[in-house]
């Protein structure tokens, strides 16, 4: 399924935190990210992974250098646009999940889609029962998110995560919160939707093995990356 | 598809905005009851207010009309040595004494016809008023008699339906007859029927019979008014059929005595005078009265909306990680500001609801409180429409501007730093 096709691309980025000092964080890197790639990017704490992470997510927009999805130019628009891009293109799913608790799980899938408004509630919520069977949770869908095990709830991140077909996942240390079963569920998870439904994934982990299970690697050190 | 999609997405904040509410059903309530309190103490406090304002209203203007004309003597001040002399020569007159030119109003007929003409005057009664003693047997009360066309008399100020004893159109039938005040009567110790002897100051005296007792709850009226027909009284007084010493005016708006009363100081040669001219404390009281009402009712919303304000701030920090996940989910600035301003415009409205209904309530309890003083029998409401209006906007409004300045906060939120930690 693999193309050639770049999904993500990265020029020069660089990135500072002002606060408590002025401190350069990520320090002049340029990447591609092919579509249908299963990529991680590891590095100690404070390598820079996690704010470089949060810049390709487009949220957050204070950095320097320039990001481009499908060809198309992020950096400059406005924090509307990116998120209405965001909505359609980007899927999350977190290290600490972030399920609206009061919500079912069915409801918290269907969220991203029914903001989207591109199809009708009906088969909104079709696809929804469908995502959460590919993930084995249709039992719990009208569950209140917050009566779920911490794994149940991490696939319902990912359940949600793919409801409207985004083209990129990303994940920020998606299975740091999980026990090895379930975070090798979560894994063979995201290998067959790269796999299967060519869509790009972007983890963050310290998980070596979580790593080794992926088509590429970027480690990154002090701002800089080390090899990919 | 770019349709569908204006259409879907407030279906979803109002979604997310309906699932807070129904979540947290306790804070929820708190938040309502605040705007339900402070919208029934507005239309409560206005509608007692303005129950006591008219019943004030009613009292002062069951003796005092709109616009009343008199003949005012002591503005003339003729002296005829001025004209006589030059200007200069040294006068001395001791002992100056005072002629009556003018006394009352000798062409009431005419008065009455220019009057008539005015399309905003309501009612119009002459009376003819002086100060008399009342004696039955060696009781000698001083007090006054008012002169009155019995029919032109109640239309103005209702007084038949304040005379306790008697009746108010006997007064028409038996020219002799007096109707006294009730305290009057009870001083001179007469009662339905008797005869009373009134002197007045030129010393004329002469036996009246008694066919009503008033009471018109003003004590002072009360203990001192008796009413006679205007023409026994100018029989009494010795004046000409068409003499009076006053003639009171009612209006179809009370509040709009300034035009009539310039308009008739031209073509009137009497002095005209308004009720507000002649009763400033009265304007006044009702001014002040509306004054705090107000303030207080206003303060009262206020207190509210600081609850609603603390309400949803507590609620928005609570949520503020889901906020961070709908926005990195996709969900707009805008989107997250919809989706609290919704929740506080359902507090508003409903509360705003709930609220008239208390305050209906309220009102209507109170209004059955007893209160026997000055012809009231209960504790005086009125409702006005344009309470019940400003006291839904003024709830609506203070519950949007709380819940915005919350809501704007979360609209601001930066999901890196929040998700991040």
């Amino acid at each position: 399924m693999k193309t050639t096709e770049n999904a993500l691309q990265v020029h020069n980025l660089i990135k500072y935190f002002h606060d408590p000092q002025t401190f350069q964080v990520i320090k002049n890197i340029s990447f591609d990210v092919k579509k249908g790639e299963f990529l991680s990017i590891i590095g100690k704490s404070g390598s820079g992974k996690s704010t470089l992470l949060y810049v390709l997510s487009t949220m957050d927009t204070d950095y320097e250098g320039s990001l481009e999805f499908n060809g198309e130019r992020l950096t400059g628009k406005t924090q509307n646009q990116l998120a209405a891009f965001r909505n359609e293109h980007i899927g999350f799913v977190f290290q600490f999940h972030y399920l609206l608790p009061e919500f079912s799980a069915l409801q918290n899938v269907m969220l991203p889609a029914l903001k989207l408004g591109k199809h009708s509630p009906e088969e909104i919520e079709h696809r929804a029962y469908e995502n959460l069977r590919l993930l084995d949770l249709e039992e719990q869908a009208l569950k209140k998110a917050n009566k779920l095990s911490g794994g149940q709830q991490q696939r319902v991140a990912i359940a949600r995560a793919l409801i409207n077909n985004p083209s990129v996942i990303m994940g920020d240390e998606p299975t740091g919160n999980l026990d090895s079963k379930n975070s090798l569920a979560v894994q063979d998870i995201f290998r067959n939707l790269a796999r299967e439904f060519g869509q790009t994934i972007i983890c963050v982990t310290h998980d070596n093995d979580f790593a080794r299970n992926t088509d590429r690697t970027i480690e990154m050190a002090d701002g800089l990356i080390l090899n990919q | 598809m770019q349709q569908q999609t204006k259409i879907k997405k407030p279906t979803v904040n109002r979604q997310i905005a309906w699932t807070h509410l129904s979540s947290k059903p306790g804070q929820t309530l708190v938040a309502l009851l605040g705007v339900t309190f402070g919208v029934s103490m507005y239309i409560f406090m206005n509608s007692f207010m303005n129950g006591v304002n008219q019943a004030q209203d009613d009292l002062a203007f069951s003796t005092l009309a709109h616009v009343r004309i008199y003949n005012d003597d002591d503005k003339r001040s003729y002296n005829p040595a001025e004209s006589f002399f030059d200007a200069g020569t040294l006068l001395n007159i001791r002992n100056k004494k005072s002629l009556q030119y003018t006394d009352g109003i000798k062409n009431t007929s005419q008065v009455m016809a220019t009057l008539e003409k005015q399309p905003e005057v309501t009612g119009i009664t002459p009376q003819l008023n002086f100060s008399v003693f009342f004696r039955n047997g060696s009781k000698k009360i001083n007090g006054s008699i008012s002169g009155v066309q019995p029919a032109s008399e109640n239309q103005l100020f209702g007084i038949g339906s304040k005379v306790i004893a008697g009746s108010w159109k006997q007064l028409d039938v038996q020219k002799s007859g007096i109707i006294l005040g009730k305290l009057l009567a009870e001083k001179l110790n007469v009662s339905l029927n008797d005869n009373v002897n009134v002197l007045n100051s030129d010393g004329v005296s002469k036996n009246y019979t008694v066919v009503g007792i008033v009471e018109t709850s003003v004590k002072e009226i009360d203990k001192s008014r008796a009413y006679l027909n205007i023409a026994t009284a100018r029989q009494f007084q010795g004046k000409n059929f068409d003499y009076s010493s006053d003639i009171q005016v009612n209006l179809r708006d009370r509040d709009q005595t300034a035009s009539l009363v310039s308009q008739l100081k031209s073509t009137v040669p009497y002095q005209v005078e308004s009720w507000q001219t002649a009763n400033q404390q009265l304007l006044a009281a009702s001014q002040l009265r509306s004054i705090i009402a107000v303030t207080v009712s206003l303060t009262i919303l206020l207190v509210a909306g600081f609850g609603i304000y603390n309400i949803m701030n507590m609620t928005i920090n609570e949520k503020i990680r889901e906020i961070a996940i709908l926005k990195a989910m996709g969900f707009s600035g805008g989107d997250i500001l919809s989706i609290f301003l919704a929740q506080a415009a359902v507090i508003g409205v409903v509360g705003a609801i709930t609220g008239v209904l208390l305050g209906l309530g309220i009102s209507s309890a109170v209004n059955l409180v007893p209160f026997k003083i000055a012809g009231l029998t209960t504790l005086p409401i009125s409702y006005i429409p344009a309470d019940f209006v400003s006291a839904i906007v003024f709830g609506i409004a203070t519950t949007l501007f709380a819940g915005y300045l919350p809501a704007r906060k979360a609209s601001k939120i930066d999901p890196v730093v929040i998700i991040r930690g």
